[in-house]
């Protein structure tokens, strides 16, 4: 027997089986312990992540979160495939809370398909098994002479069927079984078989309910002030005037808790309706004490980032070589600085959360894409036992790691448990930006040298930024980003390498925003990489291709967490991309081609684009094309991959283009969509998404498809004879049109 | 507080509101059609798209006491079952990734095909880019669009 260990879930023994596929034991925690079957035969469940019922219908539970990047298809097309269920017969419910085992809601970094893939396999196997049982006891025979088939077990001796529903009661009364066998993947019915969102019909019916469309009996609304300034506190409040709005009920404030949310003090207006606390709260009179760091501005930020550029950086990343013993003069290197401001997420729904506080117990509605560290921060602040927490988990309209944080549920507990009722607090568009937790903002000190033969014998990157991690814990030892990002796991083959990380404070909450540290460093590398290929009048894919072409595959890290890098999977998409953008075809007038590639090597998945530009005049263009390359191991669902990817271009170019959040005197300036701006419709360029074929283990897809899109285009541009080195690129006065 | 009657989908309801309360808050908050969605209030965004006559106007905007006596239509009044020519080509082209704004999507180039039934690519650029989606379907919506457009002239 051979143990594998699969990434983070060293609990699933794999055995090979000579052509009977794989067999796997069941040693997952939750599946067993859920497994519920009633008296009636109503229906069959063997476990936590399916129920098969009377009429046949099979229900998947998805315990990931739904924000839009399509688990609610892709996570039950694994379960379905490995049940040989019918797909039309499949609905989606969304597992709920506390049925399994820490950690499985848990959605971020592109990680669900990676995360579940087998157990996943392993819950439809366990049905598949326990039907064909069931059967073969019908039928007399062995269930080696059984097999299944759209929603049916097949008598291989006669070929007559029975559909599953008429398995229900007696499988259920079965033993679940101690092993199970997979099916070979060349077996796959629906992997790899587009299949469109399984919400699709309620999405497009507006009976698709997030949180903010859920409605709790007795249920009121509250709309919050909160403190301009982080760290401040409330000196007083008027409501005289606020009381007069029709549906005004109470005024409630709370004070500021520090990390990890950051949750900064409130005045909550509570009304009967949700446009009432909005009109009622203009009319409050609030004094704040801001405190003593009301006077940061982006501006300063940057102008310290610039200061302290040259200096050595305060965490060194990763070392290879001496770059110290290398001759570095201006005639062998360059220096570039890159910069990229604050980001908010801007999800369409805007944050809102529903809680109910009754003496000991309280009740959560809303969406959270880590339920498990909420409810501890919850159980820490409040005193509740975890027990009496009960958490209704809700489909998320946009997610992109905003949901991540959870101030917003700490925020309605502290209204509720005030109030006798259950009460849903909304963010209105201002509150939404202006108190997100900020994507930082970030610069790089890139140097480059080569030796006498054009070729590179130095990389020396610095990042500058103000920490995610102090945010949440300023106590840590390390507050660099640690999932990866491409400095730790720089991809190209430079024989001396130096990376480094310097925080900056500043009084803003910072957050992970889709793509993370991913984007924040393939934009300088990918850009100053070309740079340094025009700088040795070299062509920057052949450039890039020498440095990754037949490069043995390297460990990223120490002992089990170590990831393993694919230089060679990095060339072949950026050959994809390359290939259908027609790099090597002439091209027309004012027409200038920009590439970039990566490795998003915690997804286990690779992306590169290429982008076709038409210039207009002097740093005006137009985007004519978007050519984006994927390989993300074995595909589950091709269809929700490419709307992945068409959206990750359009999510890329609004940081690319125009995405800034600014900071004065400690307060966010944005206040909406006039001022932070999403990309339009109009401005959307065509977009062709090409997959590379592959068999390899399935890996993440969410955030793949934006860190090489900046770069791309400002390659292009550079091509053109304008570099842009700060996103977004209007910064510099780059102009598009549509 | 006054009392209203207005028509939402061909049915006819009475509620008690504010005159100034958005027709969008009375849709959500009070006769729970929640298709209907709130993205910024302030119409920058066009989550909130409802028809009025059948004319895209952003129920954020509208307040109740303007809404007496008129056909006010919601995505749940396109069609149930997806037999709305718009929702067909939005299933078909399975635009949706979060699924927020596309009542919104639907809803204004359901106003802008009602005025119009052959608009030209500029209309439909101009009408479409002031309604949202951050997720980025636009590459999908516009498929849609185009299909919809399509739809609609071959049946009519």
């Amino acid at each position: 027997m051979k143990i594998v260990s699969v990434d983070r879930r060293q609990f699933i023994k794999v055995t090979s089986l000579s052509g009977a596929g794989l067999m796997i034991g069941i040693l997952l925690p939750g599946i067993k312990s859920f497994a519920q079957n009633t008296p009636d035969c109503e229906f069959f469940q063997p476990n936590a992540f399916l129920r098969i019922d009377k009429k046949g219908d099979v229900t998947i539970f998805v315990a990931r979160q739904e924000m839009g990047q399509g688990v609610n298809t892709s996570l039950p097309i694994i379960v379905a495939d490995e049940m040989d269920a019918d797909w039309k017969k499949v609905k989606v419910e969304i597992a709920p809370y506390g049925t399994l085992p820490e950690g499985s809601h848990d959605t971020g970094g592109s990680q669900s398909i990676l995360l579940d893939y087998t157990q996943l396999r392993k819950a439809g196997a366990i049905a598949k098994a326990m039907l064909i049982a069931a059967a073969a006891a019908k039928w007399k025979i062995k269930p080696e002479q059984c097999a299944a088939d759209n929603g049916s077990v097949v008598n291989t001796i006669n070929m007559l069927t029975i559909p599953y529903a008429e398995l229900v009661c007696e499988a259920a009364a079965l033993p679940v079984p101690a092993e199970v066998s997979l099916k070979s993947p060349k077996d796959f019915k629906l992997i790899g078989k587009e299949q469109k969102k399984s919400n699709l019909k309620d999405i497009l019916t507006g009976k698709a309910k997030y949180g903010i469309d859920i409605k709790i009996p007795g249920m009121v609304y509250a709309s919050v002030e909160r403190c301009p300034v982080l760290g401040g506190k409330l000196i007083s409040v008027d409501d005289t005037e606020a009381k007069k709005v029709a549906g005004f009920i109470k005024l409630v404030t709370y004070e500021g808790t520090g990390s990890p949310m950051q949750v900064r003090p409130g005045v909550a207006v509570v009304a009967t309706n949700y446009w009432s606390a909005m009109e009622a709260r203009k009319l409050l009179k609030i004094k704040w004490d801001e405190g003593s760091k009301n006077k940061e501005s982006t501006e300063q930020l940057f102008k310290n980032f610039e200061a302290r550029a040259t200096s050595a950086p305060a965490f060194e990343k990763y070392k290879k070589g001496d770059i110290s013993k290398l001759k570095i003069t201006s005639l062998n290197s360059i220096i570039s600085n890159y910069s990229a401001p604050f980001l908010a997420h801007a999800t369409m729904e805007p944050i809102n959360f529903i809680a109910e506080v009754k003496g000991d117990k309280c009740e959560l509605w809303g969406g959270l894409q880590l339920p498990d560290w909420t409810v501890g921060e919850i159980i820490k602040q409040f005193g509740f036992k975890k027990e009496n927490i009960k958490v209704n988990l809700a489909l998320i309209g946009g997610g992109f790691g905003r949901r991540l944080h959870f101030e917003f549920a700490i925020e309605t507990i502290n209204i509720a448990k005030q109030l006798d009722k259950p009460v849903k607090m909304i963010c209105d568009r201002t509150d939404d930006i202006r108190f997100d937790n900020f994507r930082p903002a970030n610069y790089h000190r890139m140097q480059a040298s080569w030796d006498t033969n054009g070729k590179l014998q130095s990389w020396d990157h610095h990042l500058q930024t103000t920490s995610i991690a102090i945010t949440h814990d300023p106590a840590t030892k390390d507050p660099s980003e640690n999932l990866g990002g491409a400095m730790e796991d720089f991809y190209y083959d430079v024989p001396n390498v130096h990376t480094g990380y310097t925080h900056q404070d500043f009084n803003i909450t910072r957050g992970w925003l889709r793509s993370v540290e991913i984007c924040v460093n393939v934009f300088p590398i990918e850009c100053f990489v070309d740079e340094v290929a025009l700088k040795l009048k070299k062509d920057p894919y052949q450039f890039r291709l020498s440095m990754l072409e037949g490069r043995e595959m390297f460990k990223v890290g120490e002992g089990p967490g170590a990831m393993k890098q694919y230089p060679q999977r990095i060339a072949d998409v950026l050959k994809l991309a390359a290939e259908k953008i027609g790099y090597d075809q002439p091209r027309m007038k004012n027409h200038f081609i920009g590439l970039a590639t990566h490795s998003f090597i915690f997804a286990k998945s690779y992306a590169a684009h290429a982008i076709e530009i038409e210039i207009l005049a002097p740093k005006k263009f137009r985007i004519k094309r978007v050519v984006a390359a994927i390989d993300c191991g074995l595909v589950i669902n091709p269809d929700g991959l490419r709307n992945q990817m068409e959206g990750g271009i359009a999510f890329a170019l609004q940081q690319a283009l125009k995405g800034e959040i600014t900071i004065q005197n400690s307060r966010v300036a944005e206040d909406g969509f006039s001022t932070y701006e999403l990309l339009t419709y109009e401005e959307m360029p065509p977009v062709e998404i090409y997959t590379i074929n592959s068999t390899e283990e399935p890996g993440g897809v969410g955030e793949v498809g934006l860190p090489t899109v900046a770069p791309a285009l400002c390659n292009a541009l550079a091509a053109a004879g304008y570099r842009p080195r700060t996103l977004p690129i209007r910064k510099e006065g780059f102009q598009w049109v549509v | 507080m006054a009392s209203y009657s207005i028509t939402v989908n061909n049915k006819k309801f009475t509620v008690d509101a504010d005159p100034a309360m958005p027709l969008l808050w009375v849709l959500r908050d009070i006769l729970d059609l929640t298709g209907t969605k709130y993205g910024c209030g302030v119409n920058d965004c066009g989550a909130c798209t409802v028809l009025i006559n059948g004319s895209a106007r952003r129920s954020c905007q509208i307040a109740i006491a303007s809404c007496v006596e008129q056909q006010i239509t919601t995505v749940e009044g396109l069609s149930e079952d997806l037999t709305h020519p718009i929702q067909k080509a939005w299933e078909k082209v399975g635009v949706p990734q979060c699924g927020y704004c596309q009542s919104g999507q639907m809803m204004v180039l359901a106003g802008l095909l009602n005025k119009n039934k052959k608009p030209t690519e500029q209309q439909v650029n101009e009408v479409m880019s002031a309604n949202l989606c951050r997720c980025g379907t636009y590459h999908r919506i516009r498929q849609a669009v185009h299909l919809a457009i399509e739809e609609i002239n071959s049946t009519n």
